[in-house]
This record gives structure tokens, sequence and C-alpha cells, in this order.
């Protein structure tokens, strides 16, 4: 079974890749004009990043109170053990770890840096919310996470938008004495500003159109596009009765969810995923697509 | 990761187009000379059982795919003996399942449902090959991945643990008789749900 591969998703991500990069060479090459200590200060951001890079999955599971199960640690386990190896074996990709997070927040998210190292995490809100098909789904799109290896290159992808917003928040400490130009410290928090904001509007173009791709892979995998969209519907309708408190809570984590927690100051534009209505309907296309191709 | 992988990862493509990768049966027929090396070598008898596992697809056209592929397995039967049955098991596996004591007419039996597969497209859903062999009691089995082209074998002790020990020496005694995957985090478990029982029971 092969479904017509979706062009236009693929163009719109490299044109964001591309422009992102673009946007980070001017950058540097701004950094490397203004500032004297680049090279300590790329080594010191460097070995931050490896760390964040090395210990995300720790961290990942650790916030959301998760921990990773056995085979043999009840019921639970082993059907996600079960549905986790053979989705693998599907999607060709070792079996990641499995973890469960006690919540009733029905979620799910991917970790890891590598597809070796990978986990999946779901709650136990999730296990209660949905059937076995619909919860394949949402597994198959956390495996397509990993497949896709989405946290690499976000994490690539976010680096130097970071630096922008440490550069923003932190950069009048450097006083004006210690860089090359003379130029006043304000002219590099300024730029680091414009280059921050760019920057993070494409992360999460990006961000939501590796969702799309994952959705993709989920169908593929599963060969059941329906559902993962009875999935999505379903979570989206249960999220929005979720007391506030849980969503404070774990907003941070909103990039690696399957659906991201709602808030209402955020508009489309920042928002790490697409809306639930057009992800469920271009599973609707696939689901189309496979009946009558 | 080569460069293509990288690529294929940035576009965030990998998953949906390693799910589709067709299948690989070139290697499945290394199982026939296997079964007496098993035999031979080590004192495993076949269990007499053999099993195709699939995933399935949610349209009509797959549907009509099964279907084809138990009407082969009916005539074949009528001429080999090899009974067949078709389940869905808790886990949510699909399997074809053989039964028959002469370990040749299995891989047959095996190769023509994953080639009707094949043929109709569907190849990228089939997962595995698994043949079933015992001694005094011990279970072990060779399992074929379709995705990598590649035995891998499994001995399950009880439901959720291997008898490492014996899968090294199965994989050391028919290395180089059979195409044994190289890796072995891709060695995935299929556990019986019952201690005694196979894997597609």
């Amino acid at each position: 079974m092969n479904w017509k591969p979706d062009w236009g998703l693929r163009g719109r991500m490299a044109l964001t890749m591309f422009l992102l990069f673009a946007l980070y060479i001017v950058f540097a090459g701004l950094l490397a004009w203004y500032f004297d200590g680049l090279f300590i200060m790329a080594g010191f951001m460097g070995v931050f990043l490896f760390a964040q890079f090395f210990f995300s999955d720790k961290i990942a599971l650790y916030s959301m109170g998760a921990s990773v199960v056995d085979e043999d640690d009840g019921p639970q386990a082993r059907k996600l053990h079960a549905m986790v190896g053979r989705l693998s074996q599907q999607a060709d990709l070792p079996k990641p770890k499995v973890a469960i997070a006690d919540t009733r927040v029905p979620n799910a998210f991917a970790t890891g840096r590598s597809q070796k190292s990978s986990a999946v995490c779901v709650t136990t809100g999730l296990m209660e919310t949905l059937d076995d098909d619909e919860l394949e789904g949402v597994i198959a799109h956390e495996l397509a996470h990993v497949k896709n290896r989405d946290v690499m290159v976000m994490t690539i992808a976010s680096f130097l938008s970071s630096i922008a917003f440490l550069i923003v928040r932190w950069g009048w400490l450097f006083g004006g004495d210690d860089n090359r130009q003379n130029a006043p410290v304000i002219v590099a928090i300024i730029a680091s500003l414009v280059v921050w904001i760019i920057s993070y509007l494409l992360i999460r173009a990006l961000s939501r159109y590796r969702e799309y791709a994952a959705d993709r892979g989920a169908a593929v995998i599963t060969g059941r596009p329906s559902a993962l969209a009875s999935a999505l519907l379903k979570i989206s309708g249960r999220m929005d009765n979720v007391p506030k408190r849980d969503m404070r809570d774990t907003s941070e984590m909103n990039a690696f969810f399957i659906i991201p927690i709602k808030s209402d100051f955020i508009g489309r534009l920042f928002s790490t995923h697409p809306s639930t209505e057009n992800r469920v309907e271009r599973l609707r296309d696939m689901e189309r697509e496979m009946e009558t191709a | 990761m080569g460069l293509f992988d990288s690529f294929r990862a940035m576009l965030g493509i990998s998953a949906e187009s390693d799910a589709t990768t067709k299948a690989d049966p070139e290697d499945l027929f290394g199982m026939s000379t296997a079964y007496l090396t098993m035999e031979a070598d080590l004192r495993f008898d076949s269990a007499d059982e053999a099993a195709l596992c699939f995933s399935s697809v949610d349209s009509t056209d797959f549907a009509d795919t099964v279907d084809a592929v138990e009407d082969i397995l009916t005539a074949g039967s009528e001429e080999t003996g090899t009974e067949f049955s078709r389940h869905t098991d808790g886990h949510g596996y699909n399997w074809v399942v053989l039964a028959d004591d002469d370990p040749e007419d299995l891989v047959t039996s095996v190769h023509f449902a994953a080639d009707e597969f094949i043929e109709r497209g569907y190849g990228s859903r089939l997962l595995a090959a698994l043949f079933g062999f015992e001694r005094d009691g011990d279970r072990a089995y060779w399992i074929y991945s379709f995705r990598r082209g590649a035995y891998y074998p499994f001995a399950p002790q009880g439901t959720s643990t291997r008898n490492q020990s014996l899968e090294f020496k199965l994989e050391s005694v028919l290395d180089g008789e059979l195409e044994i995957e190289g890796d072995e985090s891709y060695w995935y478990p299929l556990w019986p749900s019952t201690p005694n029982g196979h894997p597609w029971d």
C-alpha cells in the first residue's frame, strides 16, 4: 500500500528549514563581527547543547513523572510492550523503551536523541480514554517522531535561537567594553531580539509540519488513518475539560505531546501543533485515497 | 546514519517510507536445509507448525487479498495436506498458522502465502514468518523478518524471558546457512501468551 507523497508538505518543510538556516548564518556572522570571546561562548553553548541533547530523554520523562516499565510490570505494561513492539517492527525501528505516566491527562510523547535510546511514553489517562486501535494510532505517531528523528532536528533547529534568547535576556551583563567594534551592547541585543522572534515563528512552523509528517507516518504504519483521526478527536475533546493547574505544570513539554495543552493566548502562528480539524482532514484524505486509489 | 537517511529525516519522511519498504523474501528458503541442521546438530525437532504474521490495512482491497491468500492455501492443502488457520491474537497480530509434519511443505506454504501478499502490493505489511522447533519441552523459533530479509532466533522461557544462551547457540550453529540479522536490536520478541503456547496461539 502506497500513498501519494505529500510534496506540498515536504516543500514547506524544506523552505522553513532553509529560511532558518539562512537566518542563523546571518546571526552567526553578526555575532562574530560583534563579540571578541565568541569561541569561548560557542564552546560553552556547545556543551550546553550536548548536555540537553544527551539528557533530554531523562529530563522529559522525569518532568512528566513517568517511569520506564518492563514487559512484566502488570497488564497495562504488557499490552503497551506488545503494541510498541509490533508497530516498531512495521516501522523498521529497534523497539524503544516504554514508559507510563500516572496522570489523568490523556497524552503521549516520545523522547530520545537517537533511535536506539528513545522512549515512548503514554499516560494512564490516554489508555483509559482510547480503545486499542486508537491507542495504536497514537503510539505509531510517536514512533514516527522517533523514526523522523524529530528530537534531534528540533534541538538543532532551536540551538541558535536559544543563544539569541540568552543574549536578549543577559546581553546587558556584557557591557560595552569587551566587544570588537566598540558598538553599544544594545545593538547586539536588538539584533538578537529580531533573530529570536523570526526564528521562533519559523521553529513553530517547522514543528507543525513535522506533526503532519508524523501523522502520515502513523497512518502508514498502522494502515488505518481513521484510528488516529478518531483518537485525535477524542483527546482534543477531553483536553478542554482538563483542570487548569495541570496545564501549567506540563505546558513546557508541549512540543513533544500528541496534542498540546490548549492556551487561549497563543494564536495559531505560535502553536507547536496544527489544529485538530486540519490534522483530521488530512487523515481523512489518506483514508479516502486508500479505498479509491 | 548515511547522507540519504539524514536527508529523509530532515524532510520528516523516514517513517512513511520505511513503513512501506518492500518485502524481501529472498532468503526465506534457507529454512529448508536449516531444519536438517537443527535436527542433526542440535537435536531440535520440527514443532510441525509455522506461521506468517502480518499487520492489516483497513481497506477493502486488503481484505480481498487476505481472502485470496486463504484460497491459495486451501488449494495447497489439497495437494500437500498442509492445514491452515487464520486468526488475530490478543496483541492485535494477524496470523496465518500452518501445520504439517513435513518441514519442506511448511516452508513452501509460507512462501506461497507471502508471495500473494507481495504480488498484490502488500509486501510491506508482512512482519515475520515463524518456524517452530522443540527439544525436550524447550521451544525455539527461527523468525524471518521480511522487512530486513534475515532470520533471527527466538527462544522464549515462560511468557516474558528469553533464553539468551540458547539463542546464541542457534545463531552460532546456523550462521552461514541462514542469513542472520546482525543487529540484535531488531530481534523483536513475539511472546506466547501462555508459558507453553506458541506465539501465534
